[in-house]
Formats: C-alpha cells, structure tokens, sequence
C-alpha cells in the first residue's frame, strides 16, 4: 500500500531526528562541556561550596592545620600554619582550583562520598550549610614545623616517615608560598613565573641525583653477590674507559673492605663495584627499590627515573656513585631508607591517617601496604651494620646523637651549576634510628649546600632527635 | 503501575506501549519528586486522574460509534476553548493560555491537539470530500474549496496559538498536519505548498511577534545575552554539562537551578543527575513508543483510525524532540511538555487520552467502530 510506505518515511524521518538529537548530546558532551562548567554564569560550581563547610585537616595528633569560616555567606579556607603545609595539603581557590590533599580528598572534604548523603539530599536546593568530613593527616606538627624552620631561607625537602607503616610523619618543601586564596590569587603570576618554583613540591617531585645515598643499594647488591668480604684498593682515583672518577679531595683510603667503603664513602670502590656487577644485577636492584615505578601516594608523585636501555663500563660506574642518568624524589630515597630500617621491606607510604564525619565517628581507617620486598632481611641487616658505621666513624657524624644509634648515608650530588663550578654540589643525608628498633627513617636534600656530610646531616639529626625525644 | 491491570496473555492492547509509558512515567515521577517532594505528590495524583482518564475514554470510544462524522463538533469544540481562553485566560509564564478553575489551573490547548488530530481524520477518511458535498456538483471546484477551507481552519489553529504564545504547540500542530498531509493527501502538490509556508511564516513572526524574535535570538547565541534573553537555555546547558556521560547521581547535582526544571526542562534535570545515557535512554524509549504506535498504524485497515493513529503516534513523537531539541539547543526553545515524563496535568492527561485512543484503535477487536473497514 502507498500509504503504509509513505507511513514508513514518516517513522524513519521521526527516529532520525531522535538520533540527531542523541548524536548532538554527545557532542555537546565531548566537546562543549568543558567550556560550559568553566563558564562564570555557571553557579553551580560554587554553590556546593557555599552549602558546605569543607571539613578540617588535623595532623596525627590532633593539631588544626586547616579549616573554613563562613564569611559574607562564602566559605573561606584557613590554614593556620601559613606556608608551612602549602605543598602538603595544598590549596583551594575558586579561581585556581585546588591542590594536593584538597585535590585529592576534595569529595571527602565536602561529605559529598557518603550514600546517606544521598537520601538526605532529596530537596537539595534548600539545604542548610553541611560540614564535611575531616581528614587526619599521618603528619607529626613539630616534626613538620621544626623541618620548615631547618630548611628556612634554603632550597630542599626534609621526608620523614615510620619504616615499618609507611605514614609520613613530615614532608616539607622549601621554598613554599601562602595558600590562602586572596594572597594565592594576589600572586599566582609571580609565583608561577619565579625561577624558585614554590609551587613545585620538592619532597615528592623533585627529581635530584641521588650521589652517594645511591651506594646503600649497590652495596645491597654486592652483598647479594659474595662481594661482601673483598678487599679493595683504593688509591684516591681510578680511570674507568678513559673517564676517571675520583674520591672527594681525590682522598686515597689504601687496602677497605666493603664496610668501611660505605663509611667514607669511596667512589673508587664503587666504581669499580658498578662495572663488576654489570647492568643485569644493577637494573635488578633499582627495579626491586622502584625505580621507573609508580608509587601509589596521595599526591601527585613523581617516577624516580633509571632510563638506561644500554651501560657501558662508564654508564655502570658513573650510576654506581649516584651519578649519570638516576634521578630520585626525596620520598623515594626515604622509603628505600625505610626500606632497609624495615628488614628490606618498602611500604606504601601514606599521608592520611583516617577520615572522620562530622560528629567525630571515624568513616575509614586508611590501611597499611606491603608495597615489596627490596632485599631479604640478612642483607639488610648488614647494611644496617655498615650504615651504623658511616655515623660513628664515617661522613655521616654531624647525624650522630647521643644515647642513641643512628644508621645513615651522606650525599653529595652533581648538578648542572656545580659541574662548572658556580655552586656547591646538593646536599643529601638518608638515615634511620634507633638502629636496633628503627621508629623513623629521613631523607634530607639541601640544594647547592656542598657535603651531605655537613649541612643535610645535621638537618636529619634534629629532626630524628626530636622525634625520638617524645 | 499497569502491570496489575495487564493481563499478559491476551491483552486488550499492544503491551509494549504500556511498557514503554511506565518508563517514561517512573523516571519522570522520579526526578519531579527529587526536584520537589509536593509537585511529585502532586504528580502522582494526576498520573491517576490520567489513568482514569485513560480507561474512560478506552469504554468512551467503544460505545461511541462514527466518530468520523463529527468533524464540525471537532471544529466547534476547538474554537469553544479558545474563546473560553481568550475570556478567562490567566497569563501564566509569559503565555495566556491557562484556565484557572477552582485552583486548578488547566491548559485547553492541550486538549485542542487531540480535537485537531480527530478533525484530520475526519477529514482524510474521504479526502477533500468533507465540506459542502451536498451543494456542489463540480468535483475539481469541489476539491479546491474543500482544500482551502481545511486551511483555513488548521491556520486559524495555528494562529490562535501563536497568539497565545504557545509556540511549541503551534509548530506542533503544523508539523503534524504536515506528516498527515504528505501521507494521506490525494497529491503531493498539497503538501509541497503548505510546507512553504513555513518560510513565510516564520519571516512575518520574527518580525511581527517579539516573543517568537526573542526564542530565535536565544537560540543562535545564547551567550551573548546570558543574564536575560539566553538564560533559560544556558542554564540547561550548564546542568547538561554538569552531569557528563554517567550523571552527578540522583540528589547530588543541582537541576533547581534551571528555570522552569520540572515541566519544559525536566530533560535537563534527567541529563544532569543520570547523564547523557540517562538522557538518551529517555530518547530511545520515545523512538520504541514512535516505532511501536508506527507499527499499529501500518496494521491499521480504516482509513479514518489510520489518520488517528499517525496522528497521534507523530504528534507524541514530534512534541519529545522538539522540547528535548529545544532545551539542549539543537533547534529554537519553544515551551512545550515533554509527554508522559514533564510535570502538568493537562499535558499528562491529554498523553493518556491520546495513549488510550491510540489503545483501542489498535484492538482488531473493535474494527468496527469509528467506521466501516474498507479492505
């Protein structure tokens, strides 16, 4: 029938235009939708906001680090401590958006997670201003204060953390900047233009060579590899493949052992120990320690880097003394450390303890992971041993304290300006304590301060000294 | 909710239809409900006042026979509702066409397009054959006064309502009677003629009428005048936006700040709390209903249930994509419902009368009624 085929146009033409209509919300979807949320007539943005008072952030404590204050019907975010936590927990402006833990926990912060939330929500257009829910942080205040006042006026990061649970007890980054909103909105140009970088967080994306801190894994490695007993010579400098590499103040040490090459630190021994293990056993090592890994964290963390496709005699001895191409974040030198402290076992490092609603009731316990094994437990053991030694009678004394042992690893990094002789080399020390009972383990770096041994050594001792001292 | 009164085996109707309206009933009752608890209450009382309505006029239309003989009542009944607006009309949102009874606020034009609907099939049961058949022996002056005089009643119609400031249902009745045209219409010449119109018509409002200049303005840029003219539409699109692929989930977005949200904009509330799927399940659910009402009708002997139902079944199918086009911006926002899922009584009622019709022409049972088979 005529008809019925015409009936036929009119449904096709009808689904046709339901796919049109299907195709263009996708495309407003895809394309469009960006645009529209940024739009400033979209007071949507704010308006859940403005209903919620974002929750607190205390440290393990207790101690307020951030809080909201309703001002002229605007929640306003207060962080007591100024700069302090800028890189910890960040920011959060209306115009620049949000940061590190507000980043992260922003739903959390906001009570917007929980399902009995939902049902409470059925006419939400006039809802009473919420509270959201606070969060613990892992933090230790007077760790994280004394940290900030150690690297005041300095470039670097002070970590700290448990070994044996992974929480971050202080993560500081210097230098940092006032996260307020009106002051980060009064300065987000300059602060972004500046060749310091306040903005970058240091402690956890800084990417530095790790120099002499690097020779605890190596020397983990040699033991794995019956190299633990030989005796060496070293003679102040050796030249590997037409490159000579030399101790620091080319400083010859005559016949060592392994153990007393950690203690002062000989770049001769290690060197040749790189190209003696060759770049299977070496690749072995810094792939069980994480390198070029993804380490799960809080905030944004950046991959320590091991990019060699190919070692050759120089590359192996070069990256033995923590130099060439390695790059680490401080947190990832510290949880090698911890590592070490917790019998070879590196954990997952955590930054919130627990979040709790509003009436105080804990909503969830963050858990402890196993994040691998680095070494078995004897070889640690061992390196504990020698690690003891660098503080006693080694470069690392400036970290000894009294009453108490102390394992740890000065550094003395490279880097483009001390290469040409414009600046002193970066200052590292890694080290845990007590040795017998490790309850903390630090990585301190201090940019273009020279030896590890003085300045970052004498960092990492207050700060492990004030921890253990309560 | 028709499932208690559905029995699966033989039905008296096509149960796919009755499927597809509970969906479209439960997601807007739903959202209607989230956005104001008393208007879904209130929603819910006129679901069951449209159900009433439904089974009424399902026995209605059984017992009355030749419905195909009434097109002047059809007629009468239209212009009786319009006078009746014009007098007691109460300007609510911008548009004079609310009756106010009792507190009960009611929208003739809703009813108007099940009259014109019925009117058209009335008409094309005999095409050009209706008007003046007795007094004119001449069959081409015949067709041509027959033409002219159906013009002239579905352009008053259309007119009124632009008066109205109903524009949604006014481009709804003309683009039904366009479908119905090019499908019924003895020539295609009828139809290629009253389908110009539109480009006349459309240039005279946008010049004569400010409020149809206004909607085309909002359409084409929006953002240029986002605090008055382009706010509704921006508004749906923020909430459209806001909701991304998956929705902000139910009570966790805010659609109550689109204006307007629970009757013409509902999509946009829908699209930002379920999400595009959300939103295009909606689609698709309508295009099932347009598919399955197209089905019937194609089933369909009687010329005049043929013309009902492709009536009906468009006019369902048209009025969703023009408000759902309207609010995410593909074509101009005109205020219309959208059927079975919107909140309004009248409109509710007016798709369950339509859903019943629509029901019994689809029955074999009842061929008989409403004229005689002519296969």
């Amino acid at each position: 029938m005529d008809e019925n085929k015409k009936i036929i146009h009119v449904l096709i033409a009808i689904c046709s235009l339901f796919f049109i209509i299907v195709g263009y919300l996708t495309y407003i979807q895809l394309f469009r939708s960006r645009d529209f949320m940024a739009n400033t007539y979209n007071r949507r943005q704010f308006k859940i906001e403005e209903n919620t008072a974002r929750g607190n952030i205390y440290d393990r404590n207790g101690v307020l680090l951030a809080y909201s204050e309703a001002k002229g019907g605007e929640q306003e975010r207060i962080y007591p401590y100024g700069s302090l936590y800028s890189q910890v927990i960040g920011y959060s402006s209306k115009v620049y958006g949000k940061s590190q833990i507000e980043a992260a926990y922003n739903k959390e912060l906001l009570g917007v997670d929980d399902l009995s939330q939902v049902f409470g929500m059925v006419s939400g257009s006039n809802l009473p201003t919420r509270k959201g829910n606070n969060l613990y942080l892992t933090v230790d205040h007077k760790l994280q204060a004394l940290g900030g006042e150690l690297l005041n006026g300095k470039k670097g990061a002070v970590v700290a953390m448990d070994p044996k649970t992974g929480e971050i007890l202080a993560l500081v980054s210097s230098p940092n900047f006032d996260p307020h909103a009106k002051e980060l909105e009064k300065n987000w140009q300059s602060m972004v233009e500046s060749p310091d970088a306040p903005f970058l967080c240091r402690a956890v994306q800084g990417l530095y060579a790790p120099g002499s801190t690097f020779k605890i894994l190596i020397t983990a490695a040699a033991i794995e590899n019956g190299l633990e007993n030989k005796v060496f010579d070293d003679s102040g400098s050796i030249v590997i493949d037409g490159r000579e590499i030399r101790n620091s103040e080319s400083k010859a040490h005559g016949k060592i052992d392994l153990k007393r090459a950690l203690a002062v630190s000989s770049n001769v021994v290690y060197a040749q120990l790189g190209t003696e293990l060759g770049m299977t056993k070496f690749t072995d090592i810094t792939n069980r320690a994480g390198f070029e890994m993804g380490i799960p964290f809080d905030i944004p963390m950046s991959k320590s880097r091991f990019p060699y496709e190919k070692m050759d005699k120089t590359d192996l001895a070069e990256a033995a003394i923590g130099q060439g191409k390695i790059l680490v974040t401080p947190l990832h030198m510290a949880m090698i450390t911890a590592g070490i402290a917790n019998e070879g076992v590196m954990m997952e490092p955590v930054l919130v303890k627990s979040i709790t609603n509003s009436e105080g009731k804990s909503s969830k316990e963050i858990k402890v992971n196993r994040l691998g094994r680095i070494m078995e437990a004897d070889v640690a053991e061992k390196i504990k041993v020698m690690m003891q030694e660098v503080v006693t009678s080694g470069t690392g004394y400036n970290a000894a304290i009294k009453g108490i042992n102390v394992a740890g690893k000065t550094g003395t990094a490279e880097n483009e300006l001390s290469v040409k002789k414009k600046a002193k080399e970066h200052s590292w020390f890694v080290g845990f304590a007590p040795a017998e009972d490790p309850k903390i383990a630090v990585a301190v770096i201090v940019e273009y301060e020279g030896s590890g041994g003085d300045v970052a050594a004498s960092i990492a001792r207050k700060v492990m000294k004030e921890y253990l001292s309560h | 909710m028709f499932c208690l009164l559905y029995n699966h085996q033989k039905g008296p109707w096509d149960e796919y239809l009755i499927l597809i309206v509970s969906m479209l009933l439960s997601v807007g009752l739903m959202t209607i409900y989230r956005l104001n608890e008393s208007l879904g209450l209130k929603q819910l009382v006129w679901i069951a006042v449209g159900l009433g309505m439904f089974f009424a006029f399902y026995h209605v239309y059984i017992k009355v026979d030749k419905w195909d003989r009434f097109a002047y009542v059809y007629i009468s009944l239209c212009a009786a509702l319009y006078l009746v607006t014009l007098i007691l009309g109460r300007n609510i949102n911008g548009a004079v066409n609310w009756i106010v009874i009792g507190g009960f606020s009611f929208q003739p034009s809703e009813l108007c397009k099940i009259l014109f609907v019925f009117f058209l099939a009335a008409y094309f049961k005999n095409p050009d054959n209706l008007f003046l058949t007795k007094y004119i022996q001449d069959e081409r002056l015949r067709i041509l006064l027959n033409r002219a005089l159906l013009m002239l009643v579905v352009y008053c119609n259309i007119g009124l309502l632009v008066l109205q400031r109903e524009l949604g249902t006014a481009l709804l009745l003309y683009s039904t009677f366009l479908v119905v045209l090019y499908v019924f219409s003895k020539d295609l010449k009828m139809f290629l003629i009253n389908s110009a119109f539109i480009v006349p018509g459309v240039i005279l409002g946008y010049f004569k009428f400010y409020h149809l200049r206004v909607r085309v303005d909002a359409w084409i840029n929006p953002w240029a005048d986002i605090t008055d003219k382009g706010y509704q539409i921006t508004q749906s699109l923020f909430a459209i936006a806001s909701g991304g692929f998956f929705g902000t989930g139910i009570g966790m977005g805010r659609p109550d700040m689109v204006p307007a949200v629970s009757t013409d904009f509902i999509f946009s509330a829908i699209c930002e709390e379920m999400g595009i799927f959300g939103g295009a399940a909606v689609v698709l659910l309508c295009m099932l209903f347009t598919y399955r009402g197209i089905k019937i009708v194609l089933g369909l002997k009687d010329r005049f249930k043929k013309v009902l139902g492709l009536g009906i079944v468009t006019m369902i199918g048209l009025q969703t994509f023009i408000i759902i086009g309207g609010v995410i911006k593909l074509i101009p926002l005109t205020g219309i419902t959208l059927p079975f899922v919107s909140y309004g009584g009248s409109s509710l009622v007016t798709s369950f009368i339509a859903l019943g019709i629509l029901q019994v022409i689809s029955n074999p049972r009842f061929d008989r009624v409403g004229g005689e088979a002519d296969g």
